[in-house]
C-alpha cells in the first residue's frame, strides 16, 4: 500500500529522489565536529520562535495601552502562558548565541572563502533580518526599556542624509514611539520570519550545492565524505539534546535573566530611564556606536561594523585553504578580534557619564573599536605574510600537494563536472 | 602562540578590573527569599493591611491568594465586601495619593521584577530606613522615597527589634517575589521533570550516535 502510494507520488513530486539526494545520500565530510551542529540548531530555534509566537500573538493586544497588561495576561491567565512567553524571550537570545557561535565557527574555518561567499552573504542578510526582528519584537511588551530602546534606536535613522526626520517619522509612523510604531512593529515581526524562513531556504539550496566546508579547509576526497544520514541526523540530534538541556536550564530556572528589570515597567514616554542599554547581542555594536562623537559617524561606523563580515571573502588573500586549522596567524588574529568583541561588549553595557571613570570606558571603546574594523583591513597584507611565511618554512605534505598540482583555485567545480 | 593568547587574554582581564571598579550603585541586602506558604501568608497580610493603604497590586486578584493557599477566612477578611474576582486595589484614589504625597504610589504587582537587584531591592529598601547625621529619617536605597517608615527601621532600638523588623520585611518581600511571578514555584518543580526528561533523553541519544559511529570512527583521523 506505502508502496504503490509512493509511486504514484514520485510520479508527479521528486519525493524519493530528493530524500535520497538531500539527505540518504546527501555527502558530508566525515571530521565534521560539533560545531557543525549550530547551522541545524539555528533551523530548530526558528522553528520554536514561530511555534511560541503564534500562541503568544493568540493572546497578546497590539495596542499601547492593553500591550503591557496582555503580557501580564498571558505570564498569569493563560495556560502556560508563562512558559510559552518565557521560551520565546529566552529563545530570542538563545537565537543570537546560535547564530553568533555559527558565525564564529565559518571565521574560525575559513568557510567563507571560495566556493561558500554565497552562503556567507545570505547568512549576513539572515543576521540583518534577525537583528531587525528581535529589535522589532522587543518593543512589544511595551514596558520601559522596550520604549526607550526602540526611541533611541529608530532616532538613530535621523543621520540620513536629506530625508532623516522623515524616515524617523514614516518608522514610527508618528512624531514619536507610540501606539502607531507598536502595531506596525507587531505586523512586521509576524511578517519577517517567514522571510527568513525564505531565507533559510535559499541559504539551504546554496549549501547542499557547495557542500558543508569541513576543518581542514581541503575539499576532501570522495571515501571522506559519508552521507548525512544517519551519520549527522544522530550527530545534530545528539547536540540538540545538549542545546535543550542548556535552554530549557534557562527557560524554567532563570527566565529572567534575559529581561531587564526596568521592562517590567510600563512604558513611561514622560520618564527616561536612568540607564538605557540595549539587548545583550547588540552590545558590541551599540560600544561602537558611542565610541565615535558625531550621530552620523557613529551610526555609519555602527552600521559598517555589522556589514563588514560580508567583506570577508575578499579580504583574505592566502592561498592556503581554510581557516585557523593550517594558520597559525590567522588563529591569533580569530581570538583577538573574538576577544576585542567581548571588550566591546563590556564597554557597551557601562552607564556613560562625564566622570573621570566614563572617560576611560570611551577611551577603551574607541581602542577596541580601532582594534575591530584593523582586524578586517589588515587581513589582506596578514594573510599575503603569512602565506609567505609558512611556504618559506616549508608546508606540510596535504597542502604542498594542492600548490604542485597547480590546480586553479575554483578546483570544487572540476570535481562537481566530473560526476 | 598560545603564550600569545593567553598575555592577551590576561591583558584584557586586567583592564576589565581596572574599569570595573568605580562601582555607584548602593549595596543591596542579601536575603534567602523563604518560599514556604507560612511566609507568604505573613506578608500577604501586611501587604493587605498595611501596604494597601496606599499600594495597588492590580494584577493579583483575591482568587489568586486562595489559588496560592492562603486561609479563606483571612482573604475574606481583606477582601471585605469585594468579590473573589476583583483585583487587589487600593482604596486610596490617585487624586488622594497625589494630594498627599504629590505622586501615585507605585503598583506593587511587579515591583520584585521591576528594580535593579529584584528581590534584594525591596528587602534591602524596606530595611534601609535610618536617621541620617541630621537626625533625618531617609533610605539608603532610594533616598527620595515619599514612603514613610512603615515597618520602623529607623526608630528600631536594639538587635532584637531589628531582627523582627527583618523577619517581617522578608515575608514581605516573599510575597512581593510571589506576586510578580505567580507561577515561579510551579516553573521549577515541572522544570526537575522536564530537564531529567532531556538529559535522558541526550543520554540515549548520545549512546545511539556512538553506535551509528562506530565504524566511521575506526578510519584514521583526517589531519
Amino acid at each position: 500500500m506505502f508502496t504503490r502510494l509512493l509511486a504514484w507520488v514520485d510520479q508527479r513530486f521528486p519525493l524519493t529522489s530528493f530524500v535520497k539526494h538531500e539527505l540518504t545520500e546527501y555527502p558530508t565530510p566525515r571530521n565534521l565536529s560539533y560545531w557543525w551542529n549550530f547551522g541545524f540548531l539555528a533551523g530548530f530555534v526558528l522553528v520554536l520562535q514561530l511555534a511560541t509566537g503564534i500562541f503568544l500573538a493568540m493572546h497578546y493586544k497590539a495596542d499601547s495601552s492593553m500591550a503591557f497588561d496582555s503580557i501580564q495576561h498571558i505570564m498569569r491567565d493563560v495556560n502556560y502562558g508563562w512558559l510559552l512567553r518565557y521560551m520565546h524571550s529566552t529563545g530570542a537570545s538563545a537565537f543570537f548565541i546560535v547564530v553568533y557561535v555559527h558565525m564564529a565557527r565559518t571565521l574560525f574555518y575559513g568557510s567563507y572563502r571560495a566556493p561558500r561567499e554565497l552562503m556567507w552573504w545570505t547568512g549576513q542578510i539572515l543576521l540583518l533580518l534577525l537583528m531587525a526582528i528581535s529589535f522589532m519584537g522587543y518593543l512589544l511588551p511595551w514596558g520601559q526599556m522596550s520604549y526607550w530602546g526602540a526611541s533611541v534606536i529608530t532616532n538613530l535613522f535621523r543621520a540620513t542624509p536629506f530625508y532623516g526626520e522623515e524616515i524617523v517619522r514614516w518608522l514610527r509612523g508618528d512624531f514619536g514611539v507610540g501606539d502607531a510604531t507598536l502595531t506596525r512593529f507587531f505586523a512586521l515581526h509576524y511578517l519577517f520570519p517567514f522571510i527568513i524562513f525564505g531565507m533559510v531556504v535559499i541559504h539551504l539550496v546554496a549549501l547542499h550545492t557547495v557542500r558543508s566546508s569541513n576543518p581542514s579547509g581541503i575539499n576532501l576526497a570522495d571515501k571522506d565524505n559519508i552521507p548525512f544520514h544517519p551519520y549527522f541526523t544522530i550527530k545534530d540530534f545528539f547536540g540538540l539534546g545538549v542545546y535543550l538541556f542548556i535552554f530549557l536550564l534557562f527557560v524554567f530556572f532563570f527566565p529572567n535573566a534575559f529581561i531587564e528589570p526596568a521592562n517590567n515597567i510600563p512604558a513611561n514616554p514622560m520618564q527616561t530611564p536612568s540607564h538605557i542599554v540595549p539587548e545583550w547581542y547588540f552590545l558590541p555594536f551599540y560600544a561602537i556606536l558611542r565610541s565615535v562623537p558625531d550621530l552620523v559617524g557613529g551610526v555609519v561606523a555602527m552600521g559598517v561594523s555589522v556589514l563588514i563580515f560580508a567583506v570577508m571573502p575578499f579580504m583574505d588573500r592566502s592561498k592556503i585553504p581554510g581557516g585557523a586549522h593550517y594558520r597559525p596567524i590567522y588563529r591569533v588574529l580569530f581570538f583577538v578580534f573574538l576577544a576585542d568583541v567581548f571588550l566591546l561588549g563590556w564597554v557597551g553595557a557601562q552607564p556613560v557619564g562625564a566622570d573621570a571613570h566614563s572617560i576611560h570606558i570611551m577611551e577603551l571603546g574607541r581602542a577596541a573599536t580601532g582594534l575591530y574594523f584593523a582586524t578586517f583591513l589588515l587581513l589582506p597584507f596578514i594573510s599575503k605574510f603569512e602565506e609567505s611565511w609558512l611556504r618559506k618554512r616549508g608546508l606540510p605534505p596535504a597542502l604542498q600537494a594542492l600548490f604542485d598540482e597547480r590546480t586553479p583555485r575554483h578546483d570544487w567545480h572540476h570535481q562537481e563536472a566530473g560526476k | 602562540m598560545k603564550k600569545l593568547t593567553s598575555t592577551l587574554l590576561l591583558g584584557l582581564l586586567a583592564s576589565l578590573a581596572v574599569a570595573a571598579q568605580a562601582a555607584e550603585e548602593p549595596t543591596l541586602r542579601e536575603i534567602d527569599v523563604p518560599h514556604d506558604l507560612a511566609s507568604l501568608q505573613r506578608g500577604a497580610e501586611t501587604v493587605a493591611t498595611v501596604c494597601m493603604g496606599c499600594h495597588s497590586l492590580k494584577y493579583i486578584k483575591y482568587r489568586d491568594l486562595l489559588a496560592a493557599g492562603i486561609d479563606k477566612d483571612k482573604v475574606t477578611a481583606w477582601r471585605g465586601t469585594k468579590s473573589k474576582d476583583s483585583s487587589m486595589i487600593s482604596s486610596m484614589t490617585p487624586d488622594a495619593a497625589r494630594s498627599m504625597f504629590s505622586v501615585v504610589p507605585p503598583d506593587l504587582s511587579l515591583m520584585a521584577a521591576a528594580r535593579d537587584g529584584r528581590a534584594r531591592y525591596i528587602f534591602s529598601y524596606l530595611t534601609g530606613y535610618h536617621k541620617n547625621d541630621k537626625g533625618v529619617v531617609t533610605n539608603s536605597v532610594f533616598p527620595v522615597t515619599r514612603m514613610p517608615d512603615i515597618l520602623g527601621s529607623s526608630m528600631a532600638a536594639d538587635a532584637q527589634a531589628r531582627a523582627a523588623i527583618d523577619e517581617k520585611a522578608k515575608d514581605v518581600t516573599a510575597f512581593l517575589a510571589w506576586a510578580a511571578d505567580p507561577h515561579a514555584q510551579e516553573r521549577r518543580h515541572m522544570g526537575y521533570y522536564v530537564l531529567g526528561y532531556v538529559a535522558f533523553m541526550t543520554l540515549l541519544l548520545y549512546l545511539w550516535k556512538k553506535q551509528i559511529w562506530r565504524e566511521i570512527n575506526k578510519r584514521p583521523k583526517i589531519k
